[in-house]
């Protein structure tokens, strides 16, 4: 049980929570690693210095497996499993890079684009903006034309952090933050599909919720969707 | 602005709110702060915070906060800003005035749980070596000495068993007077954690807190008893297990003391603890403490945290013994998943306790009366050292009130807020000619100070935190101290104006110090805890990286093994009658720290912005008093005025409050009833009368604005 809080390393994040069962050895991009059985393929790559591009997946979580940016292809399996949910298996192949994942990963991350304004990803460094930049992502695919959540406005009733729902990518790891690291379940996803948001307690300002402002789901976050007001000088708006 | 701006550079430190001692990194721009990230590698938190220790870090830069050193010759003159060099000058000149005239024994001083183990250290040592008395103090005096007294008696060591983690191997959890959830949040979630993994929950507490009941984590029993009935009811759940055979024979013929343990069966198995008898008495349901009893002792993992609730009583020490008693008789420590564990309110309680701020004992809890002790302390310091015991700060007060003593040195304390019986505090403090305080901000008690050390907060100095689980942390200098010294170079100074000789080119010269005139930290260095992050006391020759779990093959006492205390249960004095019909209980809430010089300098306030009195809707009612009315509470003590809120929280004839507000002055109604064997004060029980009035007067609010942040 320990493992998953004790194993973490600060300038690491191997994705999944560390775990503590007996050696499993495997090939990652024809490199040998060996991790405690229960790990994930995602941690077995992180391991072996073959990192995997994630936006849902953080190792103070429990996988989630909804990003759908760290597809892999696996020696005899069907199919691009997501490494994070799939568990390592003693003498797996696995390979983390390829023509068809980098092409999978674009299409998925331009999905995320589709909704996020252009004018945000210019200057940004959160893991959103990062993991665009590692995959060479650089323009806006789809435009701005389509549907989107650009109009959303900004929850910033809590006096040390704000929520933009404009830069969200419903990754649910705020969510599972409150419910998993802090244990208080004050954030939920509210809706489905395209109407799916992040919402806190009954769709109420977050300083009005159940929150207890411990900033764990605002260090979840992937694309500084909720983000320390602090790191800001003078207002909060979009460029 | 699109984006956030990036931090430039980060230091990794700990947090100094409470116990649970969080690892933090620092993130700085140019001189200034701009955020705070819970580091993943700290061994207490995990990566975890709260929103004290990950927001509320903005008091330092408070428009109040004081940066040049004030003296003044009497507290009826303004105070006036003077060098360094002239306040300690000042300050030293004084104090050997008061001495030549009163006697050596007639200053002493007072350290807080709030400075680095290094700047504790340093303090004691002002008061023996330079003052030449043992009149040292701590605020541990104010909460935990129980704690200290009723393990040292029973199993052996005032300190944590355990590690944080070990919680995650527990099968049945019990929190005594604790609510770990507000008052140790990081720990708190951790519990709830396990919870959620189905680990039991045990919750003995007046208040219906929100440990007892919160999303995903129900207490499987909650006894809600009535304030100071602790050792009856801990008498009572020893009662079963004795009864039913429900103890550890094993473990405690191979580790425990038996005949003792044979005269605690005989006491605990006397009739008079019988649930059916303490039940009524408790106010608790005599099939609850059964259940409780056979719920702790079935474990096959069993552990028990408590707090405040504990230690805050007339027979403070008594309750703490009780817990040890448990934890020996089921075979409860000496390995994962179980123990006996305070959970301590301030970051570095342990320290403070640990590192011979005490007027009876040097670091490691040794007697000054003892020769060969003293005599390695006189040798390292080069001066013969008092043998003689000196005086607690309750009884420096009572003595200042006397007229026999007449200076102090007073390092981050508030001791007009934040001690009992505040008129008396007062009195002490008036009558007293040269009071040195070390602070952030003025307070209640630079009212009555003479000399004001600025000092520096937490995050412009350099030294170490122990936290409840005995952890030693570094703490680093993340920007440059504001009025231009750290606390332990303010203390270092003070001594050699004082004309000790003694210099130190870092903090770790000091933990050095202590490493060298304490077994357990003879293995800590700044240079360890570099490398390895944190270590836990013991560390020593046999322990080079510290010892996560205490006992495991026998209690440190002379023989190794542990011992049982007779805890008779004695009903404390402080009674309800006509006059004043309920019982006051207090406690602290997330978003505030203590008596709030932090946390109410910055926008926690708007969480919680005043002190409710909580009462229950039947005494609401009795008392003609609806949600949000002004009330005023009198006891024999004092009164004060706040504003009530009708929960379900508190049993009917039971109210409670917090003390985070100065302008509430939830200490002028405190009885100054104390622990009998620490006088550590009995703030968790007081008969009080709750009374309805329009509106505050004028002067309840008065004092109070001043403190309040600015917004």
């Amino acid at each position: 049980m320990w493992h998953e809080v004790r194993g973490l390393k600060d300038d690491v994040d191997f994705g999944t929570p560390p775990r503590d069962g007996p050696p499993v050895a495997l090939e990652i991009d024809g490199v040998m690693v060996t991790v405690p059985a229960g790990s994930s393929v995602m941690f077995a790559a992180t391991k072996a210095d073959r990192a995997i591009p994630k936006l849902c997946a953080t190792d103070m979580l429990e996988a989630f497996g909804s990003c759908r940016v760290c597809l892999v292809e696996i020696e005899g399996r069907n199919g691009f499993p997501a490494s994070c949910t799939t568990p390592v298996v003693e003498g797996m192949k696995v390979k983390t890079r390829s023509e068809t994942l980098k092409r999978l990963r674009k299409g998925v991350l331009g999905l995320y684009l589709s909704d996020f304004p252009q004018s945000e990803i210019p200057d940004g460094w959160s893991e959103f903006h990062e993991t665009l930049k590692a995959e060479g992502i650089t323009s806006h695919p789809y435009g701005e034309a389509g549907a989107n959540h650009f109009d959303a406005k900004v929850d910033d009733s809590n006096p040390y952090f704000l929520f933009d729902p404009t830069k969200c990518i419903v990754c649910s790891r705020c969510v599972r933050a409150c419910a998993e690291v802090q244990g208080t379940f004050a954030i939920t996803i509210d809706g489905r599909g395209f109407e799916s948001k992040v919402v806190a307690s009954q769709d109420q300002p977050f300083l009005q919720s159940e929150c207890v402002s411990c900033g764990a789901c605002v260090q979840a976050c992937p694309s500084h969707a909720l983000v320390e007001k602090s790191l800001f000088e003078g207002e909060y708006k979009h460029a | 602005m699109p984006n956030p701006i990036k931090p430039e550079k980060s230091v990794i430190t700990t947090c100094a709110y409470c116990g649970v001692g969080c690892g933090f990194k620092a993130e700085t721009r140019g001189e200034k702060i701009v955020r705070m990230i819970p580091w993943k590698e700290g061994k207490a938190n995990h990566g975890h915070s709260c929103i004290k220790g990950r927001f509320a870090y903005d008091y330092y830069n408070a428009p109040d906060r004081v940066l040049t050193p004030l003296i003044r010759s009497s507290i009826n003159d303004p105070w006036k800003s003077v060098s360094w060099q002239e306040a300690f000058d000042y300050a030293a000149s004084e104090f050997k005035r008061i001495q030549a005239k009163f006697g050596v024994k007639s200053i002493g001083a007072v350290s807080s749980s709030r400075c680095t183990n290094e700047e504790i250290f340093l303090t004691q040592k002002f008061a023996r070596a330079v003052l030449g008395n043992n009149n040292i103090d701590n605020c541990a005096r104010i909460c935990h000495s129980p704690t200290q007294f009723g393990l040292t008696n029973t199993i052996g060591a005032g300190a944590a068993s355990q590690h944080f983690d070990s919680i995650l191997q527990a099968d049945v959890i019990m929190v005594v007077g604790a609510n770990p959830t507000e008052g140790h949040p990081v720990f708190g979630s951790m519990m709830k954690r396990r919870i959620r993994e189905g680990a039991k929950l045990i919750v003995i507490d007046p208040r219906k807190t929100e440990t007892v009941e919160s999303a995903h984590c129900k207490a499987d029993v909650h006894l809600a008893i009535r304030p100071g009935t602790n050792v009856a009811i801990l008498d009572s759940i020893a009662h079963v297990i004795v009864r039913e055979k429900l103890y550890n024979e094993a473990f405690v013929r191979a580790r425990c003391e038996v005949k003792e343990f044979e005269n605690w069966m005989a006491l605990v198995g006397d009739d008079k603890y019988a649930p059916e008898l303490i039940g009524p008495i408790a106010n608790v349901d005599p099939a609850d403490i059964r259940k409780v009893a056979r719920m702790y002792a079935g474990g096959p993992n069993s552990t028990i945290y408590y707090g405040l609730g504990v230690t805050e009583h007339s027979q403070g020490s008594t309750g703490v013994m009780c817990l040890g008693n448990l934890g020996l008789s089921c075979g409860m420590l000496g390995r994962e998943g179980v123990g006996v564990n305070p959970l301590r309110g301030q970051g570095n309680v342990q320290g403070g306790s640990c590192l011979g701020s005490w007027p009876h004992v040097f670091s490691g809890y040794r007697f000054v009366t003892d020769y060969a002790t003293r005599s390695s302390f006189e040798a390292e310091w080069g001066v013969t050292l008092d043998a003689e015991p000196g005086l607690r700060l309750p009884n420096m007060l009572d003595a200042a009130v006397a007229g026999s003593f007449k200076g102090m040195y007073i390092m981050g304390e508030d001791p007009v807020q934040s001690d009992p019986n505040q008129h008396h505090v007062i009195a002490a403090m008036k009558s007293m000619e040269c009071v040195v305080l070390h602070d952030l901000f003025l307070n209640e008690t630079s009212k009555y100070a003479h000399v004001f050390f600025p000092g520096s907060s937490s995050l412009e100095k350099d030294g170490t935190f122990t936290n409840a689980e005995r952890r030693v942390s570094r703490v680093r200098k993340v920007i440059e101290p504001l009025a231009g010294l750290q606390d332990w170079e303010i203390t270092v100074k003070f001594m050699n104006a004082m004309g000790y000789n003694v210099s130190y080119s870092n903090p770790g010269e000091v933990l050095d110090e202590i490493a060298r005139l304490s077994p357990n930290y003879s293995g800590m260095s700044f240079a360890l805890i570099d490398r390895i992050g944190s270590a836990q006391w013991p560390c020593n020759v046999d322990a080079p990286e510290g010892t996560e779990v205490l006992h495991r093959e026998k209690f440190p006492r002379a023989n190794g093994l542990g011992t049982f205390m007779l805890t008779e249960y004695v009903p404390t004095s402080e009674r309800t009658s006509d006059r004043y019909p309920l019982l006051l209980t207090t406690g602290r809430i997330l978003t505030q720290y203590n008596v709030g010089t932090q946390t109410r300098r910055t926008p926690n306030s708007l969480w919680h912005p005043e002190d409710l009195l909580e009462i229950n809707e039947q005494d609401a009612v009795a008392c003609g008093v609806r949600d949000g009315d002004w009330v005023k509470m009198s006891s024999k003590f004092g009164q004060i005025e706040l504003r009530a809120r009708i929960s379900e929280r508190v049993n009917p004839g039971i109210v409670y409050t917090t003390f985070h507000h100065a302008k509430s002055k939830a200490n002028a109604v405190t009885s100054d009833l104390s622990d009998w064997a620490t006088n550590c004060p009995e703030y968790k029980v007081t008969a009080v009368d709750v009374v309805r009035i329009n509106a505050p007067t004028e002067d309840a609010s008065l004092d109070a604005e001043r403190l309040e942040p600015a917004e």
